[in-house]
């Protein structure tokens, strides 16, 4: 019973020919592109001068990102009055934009990591970009919680370094969870991903045709020669951060979620937030994953690696994700009325009903809970413009949505004399259009700098990578370089 | 190689044969009449403390058969390979719910002595009168022929086409099983949520959790998958799936095991903390009457024996691909359900501590002869593996 025996390699007789043409399984990368031509293709992205289209959208974004860095000054230079908070407003804007940018974080390392460990093959030709996406927006997120604070020099008493003042941290309050929580996660993130790099790193080490490239390369691609010990290395490495990795993408969001369900506030306090939370933030992820990876796919013509079988892959990870923001949505109503308690069953109907019903219904309802649905058609999943239409839904809608928990659970708190509606001010919307283009800044300064798909890893999904492919490569109808066989 | 060829699965498939296990069929057989028959018994003797404990086993029963169901949908689901070889088991335990619903008749008629809130009037509790629009007898039945009734009617739905595509491999099957999967995926959110709060949340119907469905839920997939590694390794040790099963399977089953031991942990700890955190009365009375008294002692064996123990040792990968030693974790996950459920029902009949009662083992001993007895009746009249999956190469293949 113990030793089970490894898996017989053939079946007799007919089961092995019943595989049906419906039920084929689609190669990761189409066109049986071969190890030279992804290596052109995706170092020539590099390698090449930038196109105009970039410096266009690089100078554009550039400029946002400097507007929001002005208001961040002016903030900080002025103080936190320059923003729409109020009371009973403590929390609005500035915390929506965090948990907003804290929610896209977590697409790449679930694509990387839990991807991963669940041996899903498809993940290689969008794990980098995706990993690359996480890091800017939990810097985009990191920016918030550190000016809300007010005296943004004080900021070091976060961290539990004992001082001359004997001042320690609350450990008993999830703000100061949150602080362990995102830099444990955005520290392993950056492992992982540059982990992934190094291999991608000496390729282009190898192709570098000037010294400083040659040099900056080679410093970070850390001596790999492909050898067979530093795969072994690099695999186990790997491995190591996915599985560490795997308990951050959950940890984080639930820990973002504990500032408010800790508290007793109708709307905040619900048990079901934490996996909720983390839902929605893989919800909200692969959204942004799937708005900058359509245009990219397009301009770089990587229409054989980012394939439409991956968008149909990403689409379902939304509509499963956002319908369990839907049953989390749903069980939040029907717990609010069963309770019986009738500041939750209020608080409940304000949101639908209340000054900001509109952000219920376009945001919560239309965007997240019903735009969704249409990728149960599997034509929807695959038709790039339907696939964007609700990418931005998804985007706008898990914006709108932590704006209506955080401001929509203030507004009419427990005294009506102090009831007040937020209205943003110019710094807030822009500090926030400013991350927006910071986010896009870093992006596009990564896909000019490094390898935006992760070349070694898709050339593992490859069938020539298997040394029982039955088609040589050199038989393959694409020769190195990417030139058609004639 | 040859020898790999020589034990390779023949295309009629591996059946089981029911006269070699008569003797245990018979004996499960008799068990399950004579604990049914106490369990007559017990209804008119004790009624209230009888009700509790069979709606502890009925919980501990469901939740499995559940389970089962759900991984057969998430299989076609997601369109994987590994599980093709272990499905056909997780088909026949789903098709368990047809034996779970004649079990809900009992609940039925003891409701009155389970469900405090059918016996107060209206107009006596004003929290009560304000969610009577749920709370009614009339809506009560309604939803439980319905959750019960989709499982059953799925499930079936599920044996028969994949029992069907044995005949002929035609895969028009796989993709028709896919539908099912794809509409049962959110039926089966909407009735295991509200079964849970309907049957086990109903028993102190003033408390409440958004979490609840989904606590119920991570239970009923962890010890689901660790009933059917027990399943497959009695199976085999029969001399069954031998050649089809292997190591590679056990690894992942072994790691969904590890996962959702995690997964159980995650959810109950977040329901747990931010219910302490907030120490609102409403919501702490449940945790309270648990964390007190001699409850204590089983939360504590709950913690340590649900999470902490099965998580540390599941991390081993040499565990997981030891057919034998997983089955030591997978019947302690079992055991630990057990308890969960336990934990779940009766500290709203005791509230003063555990007060274990004849009538607790008799009902389980019922349920869980009756259910083999059942197993194995359906076990042997189809194949024991789905031999014309149009997967099935793949997952014999299966190298992790």
């Amino acid at each position: 019973m113990d030793d089970a025996p490894t898996a017989p390699d053939v079946i007799r007789g007919e089961a092995s020919a019943s595989v049906g043409r419906p039920l084929a399984r689609v190669p990761l990368v189409l066109n049986r592109r071969n190890f030279s031509w992804i290596t052109e293709r995706i170092s020539g992205v590099v390698e090449d001068r930038a196109p105009r289209w970039w410096w266009v959208c690089f100078t554009i974004t550039a400029v946002v990102a400097m507007i929001g860095l002005f208001c961040i000054g002016y903030q900080i230079s002025t103080g936190v009055g320059v923003w729409g908070n109020n009371i009973p407003n403590g929390w609005a804007w500035d915390i929506t934009n965090f948990v907003f940018w804290i929610g896209i974080g977590h697409a790449g390392t679930l694509i990387s990591a839990i991807l991963y460990l669940l041996r899903q093959k498809w993940r290689t030709s969008i794990n980098r970009s995706a990993e690359a996406m996480t890091l800017f927006a939990v810097m985009c997120a990191a920016i918030f919680p550190g000016i809300h604070v007010g005296r943004v020099w004080m900021a070091w008493y976060l961290a539990p370094i004992p001082n001359n003042y004997g001042i320690w941290q609350n450990f008993r309050s999830p703000l100061m969870w949150d602080v362990f929580a995102v830099s444990t996660y955005f520290t392993v993130s950056v492992l992982f991903w540059y982990t992934g790099l190094i291999p991608d790193l000496a390729t282009l080490r190898d192709r570098a045709t000037t010294k400083i490239k040659k040099f900056l390369f080679g410093v970070f691609a850390v001596g790999w020669r492909g050898s067979n010990r530093n795969w072994r290395h690099y695999e186990m490495a790997y491995l190591l951060l996915a599985g560490l990795s795997t308990p951050l993408v959950l940890s984080v969001h639930s820990v973002v979620s504990f500032d408010f369900a800790s508290s007793i506030l109708p709307t905040w306090h619900t048990t079901i937030f934490p996996p909720y939370f983390v839902a929605g933030a893989i919800f909200g992820g692969f959204a942004m994953v799937l708005t900058l990876l359509i245009p990219a796919r397009s301009i770089f013509k990587l229409h054989d690696i980012i394939t439409l079988q991956h968008i149909d892959k990403m689409a379902k990870i939304i509509l499963l994700t956002g319908s369990f923001v839907t049953y989390a949505y749903s069980m939040e109503f029907f717990v609010a009325w069963y309770s019986g308690n009738a500041y939750e069953r209020f608080a409940f109907w304000n949101r639908v009903l209340g000054p900001y019903w509109w952000y219920w219904w376009t945001g919560m309802l239309f965007c997240n809970v019903l735009s969704p649905q249409l990728f149960w058609s599997r034509w929807c999943r695959r038709n790039i413009l339907v696939v964007y239409f609700v990418c931005m839904c998804v985007n706008a809608g898990m914006w709108f949505e932590r704006f209506i928990i955080i401001v929509g659970g203030l507004h009419r708190d427990f005294l009506p004399s102090s009831w007040g509606l937020f209205v943003p001010t110019w710094v807030d919307i822009w500090t926030f259009v400013g991350t927006l283009g910071i986010f896009t800044s870093l992006f596009l300064l990564f896909i000019r700098f490094l390898p935006m798909i992760a070349m070694s890893e898709v050339k593992i999904v490859l069938p020539g990578a298997d040394a029982h492919d039955p088609t040589p490569m050199g038989h393959h109808p694409v020769q190195a370089g990417g030139a058609p066989r004639t | 190689m040859s020898e790999r060829l020589s034990n390779a699965p023949t295309p009629e498939g591996e059946y089981f044969e029911s006269g070699r296990f008569a003797g245990l069929s018979v004996l499960l057989g008799v068990i399950a009449f004579v604990a049914l028959a106490l369990c007559g018994a017990g209804a008119v003797i004790d009624p209230r403390q009888f009700g509790y404990s069979w709606m502890f086993a009925f919980a501990f029963f469901f939740t499995l058969c559940a389970g089962c169901f759900f991984w057969t949908i998430v299989h076609y689901a997601v369109d994987a390979e590994w599980t093709v070889v272990v499905r056909r088991q997780l088909e026949n335990m789903g098709v368990l719910m047809g034996i779970i619903a004649l079990f809900f008749i009992p609940i039925f008629f003891l409701r009155h002595h389970l469900f405090d809130w059918m016996n107060i009037p209206a107009g006596t509790e004003e929290n009560l009168d304000s969610k009577r629009a749920y709370l009614n007898l009339g809506f009560w039945v309604v939803r439980a022929v319905f959750f019960l009734g989709f499982f059953i009617i799925a499930a079936q739905l599920l044996k028969r086409f994949s029992v069907r595509q044995d005949k002929d491999g035609n895969p028009k099957f796989t993709i028709w099983l896919r539908r099912v999967s794809f509409i049962s995926l959110p039926l089966f959110a909407l009735c295991i949520t509200f079964a849970a709060y309907d049957w086990f949340l109903g028993l102190q119907y003033r408390w409440f959790s958004t979490m609840f469905g989904v606590y119920i839920f991570a239970g009923a997939a962890g010890s689901s998958m660790a009933l059917l590694v027990l399943v497959i390794t009695a199976l085999r040790k029969a001399g069954y799936l031998t050649n089809v099963v292997t190591v590679e399977h056990y690894h992942i089953m072994g790691k969904w095991m590890l996962a959702f031991c995690i997964f159980w942990a995650y959810i109950g700890f977040g329901q747990y903390m931010l219910i302490w955190y907030a120490n609102m009365p409403e919501e702490t009375r449940y945790f309270l009457v648990r964390n007190t008294e001699s409850w204590w002692y089983l939360s504590m064996l709950l913690v340590f024996g649900r999470f902490l123990g099965p998580f540390v040792i599941l991390l081993l990968q040499s565990i997981k691909k030891h057919p034998h030693q997983l089955c030591y974790v997978a019947a302690w996950t079992l055991f630990m359900q057990l308890l969960d459920m336990y934990l779940v029902v009766l500290p709203a009949l005791h509230g003063t501590g555990i007060h274990l009662s004849l009538w607790d083992f008799v009902a389980l001993i019922a349920m869980g002869a009756t259910l083999a007895f059942a197993f194995l009746r359906i076990v042997g009249k189809t194949s024991l593996f789905p031999v014309r999956d149009p997967r099935l190469i793949e997952s014999l293949k299966l190298v992790n």
